[in-house]
C-alpha cells in the first residue's frame, strides 16, 4: 500500500514537471500545443538507451534527454512558430505523431512497438520531489523575470507586444524550448520510474492530457498547474477500477470546465498570492 | 505502370474519403474559426449507427445509411448546442472552443467504447467490393463507388452553398459571422445547419472507412489526416480541402505501394511540415493577415 502511494506521488511529480512545461507555453505564452508527449518520448528514450546501452549515469542521461528535446523543439519551432493559432496546434499534432512513428519504426535503436524493457529504476521519491522542487523554483523565477513578463505580453496581445519592441518570435521559441526541456526531463524521470517504455505511452492522448491538465488547473497559474496535475493524477488512479467510464468522465469534465469555468481552477492567480492578498486586506483593516 | 495506375486509383478513393471529412471540418472552421477536434466522433457515430441499423434491419443499406447520416448530423448539432454554444456566446476566445472540442471528442469516443466495446467490427457486406477487370487493371468496385458518391455529395454541397438562401447565408458568415448576424441571419440556426452538414459528410466517410478497414471506437483518429489535408489545401477553403485530400490520399497510397506501408503516416506528416514551411496558408488558402 505504501509502495503504491509512493508510486502515485512520484507519478504526480513527473506529470507536474511535464505540465509545468506545457503551462509555460500554453498558459503563459498563449501557444496551444497538442504534441508535447513527443518531447517526453524523446527524453524517455534518450535516458533509457543511454543508461542501458552506454552506461551513462542516470542524472547525466536525464539532462541529455532534456537537451535533446530542446534541440528538436528549436528545429521544429523556428519554422512553425510563425504560424498563428490553430495552425500551430495542428502542426504540433503532426510533429508529435511523427516523433512517435519514428520511435516505432526505428527498431534497431528503440526496439519499436515491442518496447524497451529493463531500464534501471532510479526515480525514487526524493529524486522526483527534488526535481519538482528545483524546477518549480526555476519556473517561478523565470516568470518573475523580464522573460516571464515578455511571455505574458506575447500571450495577452501579440501585436502590442511586438509594437512595444518585444522580439515576439524569439520569446515564442524560447518558451517552446524551455517547455520542451521540462517535458524531456519529465520523460527521463518517467523512464526511470516505469523501467519500461513503449511508443504508445506517448501518443496523442498523452499530449491531450498534458494540455488538459494545464487548462483544468488554470491558464496562467503555476500553482494551479501543479494542483490540477495532482487532482487529475489522483482521480485517474482512483478511478482505475472503472476504467471504461474514466475517460468519459475525464472528457466531460474538460467540457464542463470550459463551459462553466474556462479560466480553470485557479484562473491566473497563484496559491501564494491568495494568502498575500488576504494578508494585505488584513493590513488595510488594521 | 499498371500497378502505378492501380495505386493512383486506390489513392484517389482514399483521398475522396478524406475529402468528405476535410470538407465538413473546413466548413465548421470557416464559420467559427476553430478546429473542431470532435469531428472524428461524428464519423465514428455514423459508423456505429450504420452497423447496428444493418444488423437490426436485415442488411438494408438504404435505411441504415439514412439513419447513420441523420444520427451523426444530430450528434453534431447536439455537440454544438451542449459544448460550443455556451462558450461562443460568452467569449470570443477560440482556445476554449478548441479545448471543449477535445473534451467532446474524448466523450464521444468513450461513449462508443462503453456502448459497443473496444472490439474491431466488420460492417456486413452490403457495399459491393468485388473487383472487375478493365484491360490489364483490376479495379475494386468499392473504390469507384466511393469516388462516385463523394463527387456526387460534393457537387450537392456546392449546389446548396451556391444556389440556396441558406447557402448564401453560410458563405456570408464564412466571410464575417458578426456582420452576417447584423444583416439578419439567424446565426444559431445557421451554425446548426453547418454542423448538421459536417456530421452528415463525416457519417458517409465513417461508413466508407469501416468498410475499407474495420469499425472501432478510435477510428475517428483518422480525421487527423483530414485535418492535415485541410491545412495542406488551405484552412477554411472547401476546394482546398478537396485538393489537399486527394493529394494526401494519393501520396499515402503511392508510398504504401512503392516504398513501405509503415512510412505512409510519416509521409503524411512530412507533407504537412513541408506545406507549413513553404506555404503556410495552404495551396488555396486566403492569406491570413492580422487586423490592426
Amino acid at each position: 500500500m505504501l509502495v503504491y502511494l509512493e508510486g502515485i506521488i512520484i507519478l504526480m511529480c513527473i506529470n507536474s514537471i511535464a505540465a509545468m512545461g506545457v503551462s509555460l507555453l500554453t498558459g503563459f505564452t498563449g501557444i496551444f500545443t497538442l504534441g508535447h508527449a513527443a518531447y517526453m518520448a524523446i527524453g524517455a528514450y534518450t535516458t533509457g538507451i543511454l543508461t542501458m546501452k552506454h552506461d551513462v549515469h542516470w542524472l547525466l542521461a536525464v539532462m541529455i534527454g532534456g537537451i535533446l528535446a530542446v534541440a528538436v523543439a528549436y528545429l521544429i519551432g523556428v519554422p512553425t512558430l510563425k504560424l498563428m493559432g490553430d495552425y500551430f496546434a495542428i502542426a504540433s499534432i503532426g510533429l508529435g505523431e511523427t516523433v512517435r512513428l519514428i520511435i516505432e519504426n526505428w527498431e534497431s535503436l528503440t526496439r519499436g512497438a515491442r518496447g524497451l524493457p529493463g531500464i534501471d529504476s532510479f526515480t525514487t521519491l526524493p529524486v522526483a520531489l527534488g526535481f519538482l522542487l528545483t524546477l518549480t523554483i526555476v519556473t517561478s523565477n523565470i516568470l518573475k523575470s523580464s522573460y516571464g513578463r515578455a511571455f505574458k505580453a506575447c500571450r495577452d496581445d501579440y501585436l502590442v507586444a511586438s509594437l512595444l519592441g518585444f522580439d515576439t518570435a524569439k520569446y515564442r521559441i524560447l518558451s517552446l524550448c524551455i517547455s520542451a526541456f521540462y517535458c524531456g526531463i519529465a520523460g527521463g524521470l518517467f523512464a526511470g520510474f516505469m523501467t519500461f517504455l513503449q511508443p504508445t505511452m506517448f501518443d496523442l492522448q498523452k499530449s491531450t492530457e498534458l494540455t488538459a491538465v494545464v487548462v483544468f488547473g488554470g491558464l496562467g497559474s503555476l500553482s494551479g498547474t501543479i494542483l490540477g496535475t495532482a487532482i487529475i493524477t489522483l482521480v485517474t488512479e482512483l478511478f482505475r477500477p472503472i476504467s471504461q467510464y474514466r475517460m468519459l468522465i475525464y472528457g466531460a469534465v474538460l467540457v464542463l470546465v470550459m463551459v462553466f469555468k474556462p479560466e480553470g481552477l485557479m484562473g491566473e492567480k497563484e496559491l501564494w498570492s491568495l494568502f498575500k492578498r488576504r494578508d494585505e486586506t488584513w493590513r488595510k483593516r488594521s | 505502370m499498371e500497378s502505378f495506375i492501380q495505386q493512383l486509383i486506390n489513392g484517389l478513393s482514399l483521398g475522396s474519403v478524406y475529402a468528405l471529412i476535410a470538407v465538413g471540418y473546413s466548413l465548421v472552421y470557416s464559420i467559427l474559426l476553430f478546429s473542431n477536434f470532435a469531428h472524428g466522433g461524428f464519423l465514428v457515430t455514423g459508423g456505429y449507427i450504420c452497423y447496428y441499423a444493418l444488423i437490426s434491419t436485415g442488411n438494408n443499406i438504404w435505411i441504415s445509411g439514412l439513419l447513420a447520416l441523420c444520427g451523426a448530423g444530430l450528434t453534431a448539432i447536439i455537440t454544438e448546442r451542449l459544448a460550443y454554444k455556451p462558450i461562443r456566446e460568452r467569449t470570443s476566445v477560440t482556445l476554449y472552443l478548441l479545448i471543449a472540442s477535445m473534451g467532446m471528442s474524448i466523450v464521444i469516443e468513450n461513449f462508443w467504447v462503453i456502448m459497443a466495446g473496444g472490439r474491431f467490427r466488420a460492417i456486413p457486406p452490403v457495399l459491393p467490393t468485388y473487383p472487375f477487370k478493365m484491360g490489364n487493371l483490376t479495379i475494386s468496385s468499392f473504390d469507384l463507388l466511393v469516388f462516385g458518391i463523394t463527387i456526387l455529395l460534393l457537387f450537392g454541397l456546392e449546389f446548396f452553398l451556391q444556389k440556396t438562401k441558406w447557402g448564401l447565408a453560410i458563405r456570408a458568415a464564412a466571410y464575417d459571422l458578426r456582420v452576417a448576424a447584423l444583416m439578419g441571419v439567424n446565426v444559431n440556426k445557421l451554425i446548426s445547419i453547418v454542423f448538421f452538414l459536417a456530421g452528415l459528410l463525416a457519417a458517409v466517410s465513417g461508413i466508407f472507412l469501416s468498410v475499407r478497414y474495420t469499425l472501432y471506437p478510435q477510428l475517428g483518429f483518422i480525421t487527423i489526416k483530414a485535418f492535415v489535408a485541410a491545412v495542406v489545401g488551405g484552412l477554411g477553403s472547401l476546394r482546398g480541402a478537396v485538393l489537399g485530400s486527394l493529394i494526401l490520399g494519393t501520396a499515402e497510397m503511392l508510398t504504401a505501394g512503392f516504398i513501405s506501408s509503415q512510412l505512409r503516416d510519416i509521409v503524411v506528416f512530412g507533407l504537412l511540415v513541408l506545406t507549413l514551411l513553404l506555404r503556410p496558408t495552404g495551396l488555396l488558402g486566403k492569406a491570413v493577415s492580422e487586423k490592426v
